[in-house]
């Protein structure tokens, strides 16, 4: 493994999560308290011993860039290998925005090439799961495969969500079909490649665009050995609001599929420095998770909380989300609801709640109201569900004191009101 | 080139008024506020004020202290030039012997002075809890032409025994000064925070040197000798929160100072960030049933029980059923099924058993074998020690570390004391 260069895909923007990832890449979302979504994967990647990492970036990657730093909370900080960013870039001849997940690999073939690895490793930045990568290694070693993607079970109704592949009684795969309706296999591909270099090489010269059409379904057409590795464990997705929003409550169960503090495997962060979390009298915390520096007067139930978030006397936030700094004020409610940082929820002000009758336009909202970041709802507002309030709402983008079901406020830029 | 400013922290002392939590460790490295040491204080203010030179002198147990400061990571400490340094004893020179007293320990590395070129040399203690922006001193002492000066704050006038006096002219030049005197005109009390005239420190640390009746400290020798002499000594009043744990009591009363609604110090000012070693840890979780009150909770703590007026440290498990007030619990201590532990502060990794009780009754005898520090109620429990199920504990009892369940063959009343294993050293 340690010769083994893993290129995490990081630049997705992930337009189903709305708000949440609009000035964000997928991988850079906070999550479970405090976690950012990229953190799992740069875990895995230290306690594999996968000792060079590339991160692909293309997506409003600067709250990426700062999270990994010179990667010093994954000991990535290293002299020979670590931690690099890899962005899209010009040269004289071609301008080179990353066009889909192959032509991203293409475009950093000269990197690859530097490092001539054995194997390339390729992961993508948007899954939550703890996945040892030796075992990855392994089967394909000892299936002397020219790529070994891994796969993992999923129930018959979420096929539409993944690539399925048939697997031989051999461990091989045959077949890889796109979000079919209906599938004969169980297994799903987790975008997770352990490539021979030279293989990967020899494909990505024929300038392919997408992993799956482009490289992974001509490699099965010349009958090259593509195995599978099985992972039993969990992992998920987050690319949506609803796959989003339920792996963070799922955390909350009493034994969570997806442990954040496995001695042995640690899931590390860039830690903010903060303060122990300060209760006040009558507060109420009943099954959360509440991270270093937030102040907690009111009442706070079923939800995930991370650092810094302040829930003032008589509020009440329930089933929800709350991320850094974000600050309820004294009688709001919040309900069903992922609020982004730095926002507020005003005194009194409901946000969220049981939802109505699904409309199926707005069935990815999953029910909920999404809050975005820097948003400022004034007090006595209702919210209703489902609902988008956008990055940098204020007082003047909530004429009518109720905010009906489905309504989606548009973002605003900060300098916008600068004058 | 503006010389970059050095400090020396002292972090050597027993620190035996704290009893059982600096029986194995240097009292800068006892567990503070939540998740802090007392020594990430004053790297803290070092850092927040620009000083990047650091050197931190030690000698008692110091284990935990190095473990703690490392490479100096989370003080941004790890630095191609400056950084942190541990300075602890050592042999290979004339000089080579234990710090005598706190000026010894200074005078026994002055060679790494020899290098840095500043004017002014910065001598601070690790063992206090404080926000300090050393700029300030820095400036009083320069704009006084002092050639030492002496950061000090107003104690009350029933205190003033247990700190060195110091009393000033009106321009805040030090005209006297008392080490503990019983009554004194002055309730300005040293801080132990002083700014030295480089050239003036080595000169006087020389001269003490050879003094033989000199217990080569700052406080007991240094200091009046200079007032005495005439030396430009100026007292800097520092107007805010001031701590010296020193004390069983005077720890568990300013640990809990930080549940009130004005607390002492602001530790989750952005502008003044207390840094510390943090393991990774996840949020807080709180289970369904999870009773809670006033409290300060670190990550990695679980709560299933009932938590009160307490100050929970990093990896804590109260279990479903379990009862926690008033109490300080440190890193990994497990709280078995229904046991309650009312006003006691538990060293690391305890294991309080199934329906045990820590802290019981009314009764209220001093501790029989540190009557001195262990009177006020409080039940204190030693590192990893581990508390059989259904077990009561009187109050000011004490438990030493590593002791088993297999040590005790009774409940233990108030004021008793059950030791563990000696420690080998």
């Amino acid at each position: 493994v340690r010769q083994t260069l893993a290129l995490v895909l990081s630049g997705g923007g992930g337009e189903r999560l709305s708000v949440l990832s609009a000035e964000r890449a997928v991988a850079a979302l906070p999550f479970g308290g405090k976690y950012r979504v990229i953190d799992f994967t740069l875990s895995n990647c230290c306690h594999s011993g996968v000792g060079r990492v590339g991160v692909i970036t293309q997506h409003a990657p600067t709250s990426l860039h700062d999270h990994i730093g010179a990667g010093r909370h994954w000991d990535l900080d290293r002299r020979g290998g670590g931690v690099m960013i890899l962005q899209p870039y010009l040269t004289r001849s071609h301008a080179g925005w990353y066009r889909g997940t192959a032509d991203a690999l293409a475009q950093n073939w000269d990197v690859i090439e530097d490092i001539t690895p054995p194997r390339v490793l390729v992961l993508s930045g948007d899954h939550v799961y703890r996945m040892d990568y030796r075992a990855l290694l392994l089967t394909h070693q000892q299936e002397r495969a020219a790529v070994t993607v891994a796969v993992t079970r999923v129930p018959p109704d979420q096929s539409r969500r993944f690539g399925m592949a048939t697997v031989s009684r051999e461990g091989r795969i045959t077949a890889l079909v796109e979000k079919p309706e209906r599938a004969e296999t169980p297994f799903a591909s987790m975008g997770i490649y352990l490539f021979e270099t030279e293989v990967l090489g020899e494909m990505l010269r024929a300038r392919p665009v997408d992993m799956v059409l482009d490289v992974i379904r001509p490699l099965l057409a010349q009958g090259r050995r593509v195995a599978a590795h099985e992972f039993k464990g969990y992992w998920e997705d987050v690319g949506t609001v609803r796959t989003f929003y339920q792996s963070n409550l799922e955390l909350l169960a009493a034994e969570p599929r997806l442990m954040l503090h496995d001695p042995r495997w640690p899931i590390l962060t860039r830690d903010e420095e903060r303060s122990p979390v300060l209760m006040r009298d009558g507060a109420v915390v009943e099954n959360s998770l509440v991270a270093n520096g937030s102040r907690v007067a009111g009442t706070v139930r079923n939800s995930v909380l991370s650092p810094g978030v302040v829930v003032k006397a008589g509020a009440e936030v329930s089933d929800s989300v709350l991320m850094s700094d974000v600050s309820i004020e004294p009688g709001a409610r919040v309900e069903r609801a992922i609020v982004d940082k730095f926002s507020r929820v005003g005194e009194g002000a409901w946000v969220g709640g049981p939802a109505g009758p699904a409309d199926p336009e707005l069935a990815w909202l999953d029910g909920l109201v999404l809050v975005g970041k820097d948003a400022d709802i004034p007090p006595g507002i209702r919210v209703h569900p489902p609902g988008v309030v956008g990055i940098g709402a204020r007082a003047v983008d909530f004429s009518a004191a109720a905010l009906p079901a489905g309504t989606i406020l548009p973002n605003h830029a900060w300098f916008e009101d600068v004058t | 080139v503006i010389s970059s400013r050095y400090a020396f922290i002292l972090a050597g002392g027993l620190g035996t008024r704290l009893c059982l939590l600096s029986e194995r460790r240097a009292k800068p490295a006892v567990p503070f506020g939540g998740k802090y040491r007392i020594i990430d204080f004053t790297l803290s203010n070092c850092v927040n004020s620009g000083i990047y030179d650091v050197g931190v002198l030690t000698q008692y147990r110091p284990t935990s202290l190095n473990q703690h400061i490392g490479t100096g990571r989370p003080w941004d400490l790890d630095r191609t030039h400056g950084g942190v340094q541990i300075l602890q004893p050592a042999l290979g020179s004339v000089q080579s012997d234990w710090y005598q007293g706190t000026a010894d320990a200074i005078y026994r590395n002055l060679l790494h002075l020899r290098r840095r070129r500043s004017e002014q040399v910065l001598v601070l203690s690790g063992d206090h809890v404080y926000k300090m922006d050393y700029n300030v001193l820095y400036a009083f002492h320069v704009a006084n032409r002092a050639l030492m000066t002496v950061a000090v704050t107003e104690v009350p006038e029933d205190a003033v025994s247990s700190f060195g006096i110091l009393e000033t002219d009106r321009t805040g030049r030090v005209v006297a000064f008392k080490e503990k005197p019983r009554n004194a005109a002055s309730r300005l009390a040293s801080m132990g925070v002083y700014l030295f005239d480089r050239d003036s420190l080595i000169r006087w640390l020389n001269e003490d040197a050879e003094i033989p009746e000199s217990t080569h400290d700052f406080g007991k020798d240094l200091l009046p000798r200079l007032v005495e002499r005439g030396a430009p000594v100026f007292a800097y009043r520092f107007a805010s929160y001031w701590q010296d744990v020193g004390t069983l009591d005077s720890y568990y009363e300013s640990n809990m100072a930080f549940l009130t609604e004005n607390p002492p110090l602001n530790l989750s000012d952005p502008e003044w960030v207390i840094h510390t070693q943090s393991a990774d840890r996840p949020p807080v979780r709180f289970e369904p049933g999870a009773r809670i009150g006033r409290n300060l909770i670190a990550n990695g703590c679980r709560v299933a029980g009932e938590v009160v007026r307490s100050v929970l440290f990093p990896g804590v498990t109260v279990a479903t059923g379990a009862v926690v007030h008033d109490s300080i619990v440190m890193q990994d201590a497990i709280i078995g099924r229904g046991a309650v532990v009312d006003r006691a502060i538990l060293d690391k990794n305890v294991r309080v058993g199934d329906g045990a009780c820590v802290g019981s009754g009314g009764e209220t005898i001093p501790n029989r074998a540190c009557p001195d520090h262990l009177a006020s109620g409080l039940t204190v429990v030693g590192k990893s020690a581990s508390l059989p199920d259904g077990i009561t504990l009187g109050r000011n009892v004490r438990i030493g570390a590593h002791v088993t369940r297999d040590d005790f063959t009774s409940d233990v009343p108030s004021g008793g004391v059950v030791d563990g294993p000696e420690s080998m050293h």
